[in-house]
C-alpha cells in the first residue's frame, strides 16, 4: 500500500481504529460468554485472542491478521446442580477471566481513541498547511 | 503548481480577449489560464471524492455496509480535497482581482 500520499495517515489511523474496533468485538464475545459451559460441542466457550500484523513491511497500515482461541486449561467449578456437571459435581467453565478482559477492553478502546486522536490531529495539521495559502 | 506569469502584457491580454482584437486568437493561452484549467480539472477529481463519501454514508444508513471507519475515511479525504481547492480558487480569483485592480 502506498503511504507517502497526503492520506496515508488517514488511511493507517482508520485501519488503526478498524482493527481495535475488531479487537473490540471479540473482547465483547469473550466477556459475553464467561460464562457459557456449552458452546455448541459439549465443549465451554474458549476463549478468543486477537493477533494484529502490520499489513506490509515499513510504514503500513495495521489490519486483525487472524483470531485464534486460547489454548489455556477450562476452570473447573464444583456445581452438582448443573446438568453438565460431571460424577464429581465438577463443571468445566470458560478459560475467560473477566478482570484480564477489561484490562483488554482498557487497552482496546484507549487504543482506539489514540487512533481517533492521530486522524484528527493530521486533519488540524493539514488545515494549518492550508492557512498557508490565505 | 501555479505558475503564475509575471509578465502582464501577455497575461491581461489573454485573461480578457476583447472580442473587437482578432489578433488575440492565435496567441497561446497565458501560464494564468492554465492555472485555472488545471484547477478545473481537480473539481471533478474532488467531485469523485465527494460521490465516494456520500456514498458510504448511504451504504452505512441503508445497512449495506456496517463499516463506520470506512466512512470516517471517505469523509476526511473528501474534506481535505475539498478545502485544497477551495483553498487553490481563493488564490486564483485574487490574484485575479489584483490583476483587474491594476492601475493602468
Amino acid at each position: 500500500m502506498k503511504v507517502h500520499n497526503v492520506f496515508g495517515p488517514v488511511d493507517i489511523a482508520v485501519s488503526g481504529m478498524r482493527a481495535q474496533g475488531q479487537h473490540m468485538e471479540v473482547i465483547s464475545s469473550n466477556i459475553a460468554n464467561a460464562r457459557t459451559a456449552d458452546a455448541g460441542q459439549g465443549q465451554p466457550y474458549r476463549r478468543l485472542e486477537t493477533i494484529l500484523r502490520a499489513q506490509a513491511e515499513g510504514i503500513s497500515p495495521v489490519v486483525v491478521d487472524q483470531v485464534v482461541p486460547d489454548q489455556s486449561p477450562f476452570e473447573s467449578i464444583f456445581d452438582p446442580g448443573n446438568p453438565l456437571a460431571d460424577p464429581t459435581g465438577n463443571v468445566a467453565m470458560p478459560n475467560v477471566h473477566l478482570p484480564a478482559e477489561m484490562m483488554n477492553l482498557t487497552i482496546a478502546s484507549r487504543s482506539y481513541q489514540a487512533n481517533a486522536a492521530i486522524l484528527k490531529r493530521y486533519q488540524k495539521m493539514v488545515e494549518t498547511t492550508l492557512e498557508l495559502l490565505r | 503548481m501555479i505558475n503564475f506569469d509575471p509578465s502582464v502584457r501577455s497575461t491581461l491580454s489573454n485573461v480578457q480577449p476583447s472580442p473587437a482584437n482578432p489578433e488575440n486568437v492565435g496567441v497561446p493561452k497565458s501560464d494564468f489560464l492554465n492555472a485555472i484549467e488545471a484547477a478545473g480539472r481537480y473539481v471533478s477529481k474532488v467531485d469523485d471524492l465527494q460521490q465516494a463519501s456520500d456514498a458510504s454514508i448511504q451504504d452505512l444508513l441503508t445497512g449495506k455496509n456496517n463499516d463506520i471507519t470506512a466512512v470516517v475515511s471517505a469523509v476526511a479525504k473528501a474534506d481535505v480535497s475539498f478545502k485544497v481547492l477551495v483553498g487553490v480558487r481563493n488564490k486564483l480569483i485574487e490574484a485575479y482581482k489584483q490583476t483587474m485592480n491594476m492601475p493602468l
